[in-house]
């Protein structure tokens, strides 16, 4: 029987020391022990269930991973590059870009650890019940701290590499924050890989806040890698005129959930989110997205795209909240979603709770199989049916793959999508 | 031979009879144009000749260029040579229209033992057709026919055909729909198809096109049927007469 609301294995690894000043650890540890994990009763966590955490009996790392390296390269320009390997910190390296500062969580001033572990990472988010937030909070002993000066354009992109899965069975909860100065720019960019074939648990957290005109593009890439379980929360506070532009691809994983929280808070601002998600095999890819427009003059656009195949699984879910005195608000969200075989599923919830009076608002969310006039057409032009399901699926890919603002990525993520529907295995008869 | 010969046609679909039994034949070099009112079976008939899922053929047969049609799947049809211009051209976004053309263009090539096209050659072809169709090269990167307008979609139809040099090109209503500058374009394009190897069906509700692209051959399809068969003149008198003269002549 458990002692408290968590498994025993998890509640004996909370740590003596964890790197959130003391009265935040204890406080979140105490709250973390009584709540326990989320069950499939929390309205959050209906279509996601945790049982392969649960279940897991995942340990805490020691002191690992200089010589692992990720297989795979990004085609990116002079990367800085920020290596986690099981959610420990692999150091500060030497070339940092002017107006760049990083410092390693645990060697952070307690002013800046309370900014990373703030109960509060943005205004609206009041959800003092959330288990994984908390238990991070509880549990994270590493993590890096990004800084840029105001003004600074960062033209490097700073990567962060999550490599999970170096050692059997480990559970890491990494911690970062990332603060942009006024009129500050840069590219944050999540390279998720898995290094081993045994499951692997990460529950990270990354608070960012954008001041005054200031810019954070955050593209988090999920590649291939069958065994890892990851669950993470963003926070974004923006400022007046900042942006915020989010764009979430999510290709591998057993079990994937991401959650986003943007808090549009001055005038101004706007954020875009947007993501592909293609879960195959078994795979459980989740993205939770809460938008809240807390100001006039506001705007937001986002676009998600599911292919669901073989028993793969799609879950996504995009809150809107518009609050009373945000008027002028433009939000827009499309979910868009494709399933190409029985046993696969998606489930997609729009949720818009507008208080305001002027707001331009649309959402639509669609579910459906390959579209046999577009299959027609293409055929009477000699193309073969499989290849043209083909092309057709990897067009609707391909739309949410043209919005990302690094070209060389996006050609890269072009032939990486090809790929894995090259491998997929089209049953001749099907209308998929 | 004749390059398309269809002999007593019935086709239904969903249980009812749209085509009641259609013969005509058309030979390399020759444009035929039919003509007929709405619900005469005019689209049935373009979709019957593309193999489009839904339609039944319950009778007759339909040879094309030594093969039995009925027995082709779509993409066989098209390689083989019959290429079919949309009356409603399909939106793909997210399928760029130069991978469009040079992935029809390589299967057409693979079924004829030809090694895949060249990218120099290609785009060379491609940009020269592009700006005889009186259309930007952006438009090669933007999704097929994705937010065009009904005079692009149809120019992109024809640019295809261009590319693609089939046997027979059956044009669906190709010229419903459009400005006068469009028409002339498409029409410039149809004229540029016309050739000793090449048959061309022009399927219309208006006869506008064929003061345009003169037809060797006019054909009136009324309730499934061809009731009446004749040369350029019979376009005319249509034209002046109306349906109803040439229906109450043909009963």
């Amino acid at each position: 029987m458990n002692r408290t609301g968590l498994p025993d294995w998890l509640s004996d690894a909370l740590p003596e020391r964890a790197a959130a000043p003391t009265e935040i650890a204890e406080a979140a540890r105490h709250q973390v022990e009584t709540i326990g994990l989320p069950g499939l009763r929390d309205e959050e966590w209906r279509w996601t269930n945790l049982r392969a955490i649960q279940r897991g009996r995942f340990h805490a790392p020691s002191g690992v991973g200089a010589d692992v390296e990720p297989s795979t390269r990004l085609p990116l320009d002079n990367p800085l590059r920020l290596r986690f390997v099981d959610g420990a910190f692999q150091g500060v390296p030497d070339d940092l870009p002017e107006g760049v500062a990083i410092t390693a969580l645990a060697d952070a001033d307690e002013a800046t650890r309370a900014a990373a572990f703030s109960p509060k990472p943005a205004p609206s988010v009041e959800n003092p019940n959330d288990a994984l937030v908390t238990l991070n909070t509880a549990m994270a002993r590493e993590g890096v701290v990004v800084d840029v000066a105001a003004n600074a354009i960062v033209e490097r992109p700073i990567v962060i590499e999550w490599l999970d899965g170096a050692t059997e069975s480990t559970m890491s909860h990494p911690r970062v924050l990332i603060r942009l100065g006024e009129s500050a720019s840069a590219t944050l960019i999540e390279h998720v890989e898995t290094v081993g074939e045994k499951p692997a648990w990460r529950n990270s957290v990354i608070v960012s806040s954008i001041a005054a005109n200031a810019a954070l593009t955050h593209i988090a890439l999920g590649l291939d890698g069958e065994s890892r379980l990851s669950t993470t929360r963003t926070f974004a506070a923006l400022e007046r005129d900042a942006r915020y532009h989010s764009h979430n691809v999510q290709l591998g994983g057993r079990m994937i959930r991401r959650e986003y929280d943007v808090h549009v808070g001055g005038t101004g601002a706007h954020t875009d989110l947007i993501g592909l998600m293609m879960p195959h095999g078994k795979q459980l890819l989740d993205t939770h997205t809460r938008i809240t427009h807390a100001a006039a003059d506001t705007t937001s656009n986002e676009h998600y795209r599911t292919i669901a195949d073989d028993a793969g699984r799609g879950v996504f879910k995009g809150r809107i909240l518009i609050e009373q005195d945000a008027q002028r608000i433009e939000a827009y969200q499309s979910s868009n979603n494709l399933i190409l075989s029985d046993d696969a599923e998606i489930d997609a919830k729009p949720e818009l709770e507008i208080y305001a009076d002027d707001v331009s608002c649309s959402h639509g969310a669609t579910i459906g199989r390959l579209d046999q006039e577009a299959l027609f057409y293409l055929r009477t032009r000699g193309i073969a049916l499989d290849e043209a399901r083909g092309l057709l699926i990897a067009g609707f890919a391909q739309e949410v793959i043209d919005e990302l603002p690094i070209p060389a990525l996006r050609d890269w993520l072009t032939t990486r999508v090809e790929q894995r529907l090259n491998d997929r295995s089209l049953p001749v008869d099907s209308d998929a | 031979m004749a390059l398309l010969e269809i002999k007593n046609l019935h086709a239904e679909i969903d249980g009812s009879e749209i085509l009641k039994g259609i013969d005509l034949t058309v030979n390399a070099g020759e444009v035929h144009a039919i003509m007929g009112p709405n619900g005469s079976g005019k689209s049935t008939l373009c979709h019957v000749l593309g193999g489009r899922d839904g339609y039944e053929v319950t009778q007759g047969t339909i040879t094309f260029d030594g093969h039995d049609l009925l027995e082709m799947e779509t993409e066989e049809r098209a390689i083989a040579g019959m290429l079919l211009g949309f009356q409603h051209p399909v939106e793909i976004p997210g399928v760029k229209n130069i991978y469009l053309l040079k992935e029809a263009l390589n299967a057409k090539r693979e079924a004829q033992g030809l090694e895949e096209i060249d990218t120099f050659t290609f785009m060379k072809q491609v940009r020269e057709l592009v700006a005889s169709m009186d259309m930007d090269d952006a438009f090669l990167h933007r999704g097929v026919n994705a937010g065009f307008s009904g005079g692009e979609k149809k120019r992109n139809e024809i640019l295809q055909m261009l590319l693609l040099e089939p046997k027979l090109a059956l044009l669906d209503e190709t010229d419903s729909g459009l400005d006068i500058d469009a028409l002339k374009v498409v029409s410039d394009g149809i004229n540029r198809m016309r050739g000793e190897a090449r048959g061309i069906i022009l399927v219309t509700h208006y006869q506008r096109l064929l003061n345009y692209v003169e037809p060797d051959m006019v054909h009136v399809l009324y309730k499934g049927k061809i009731i009446k068969s004749g040369d350029k003149t019979l376009a005319h008198r249509l034209e002046a007469e109306g349906y109803q003269e040439i229906l109450q002549e043909a009963s």
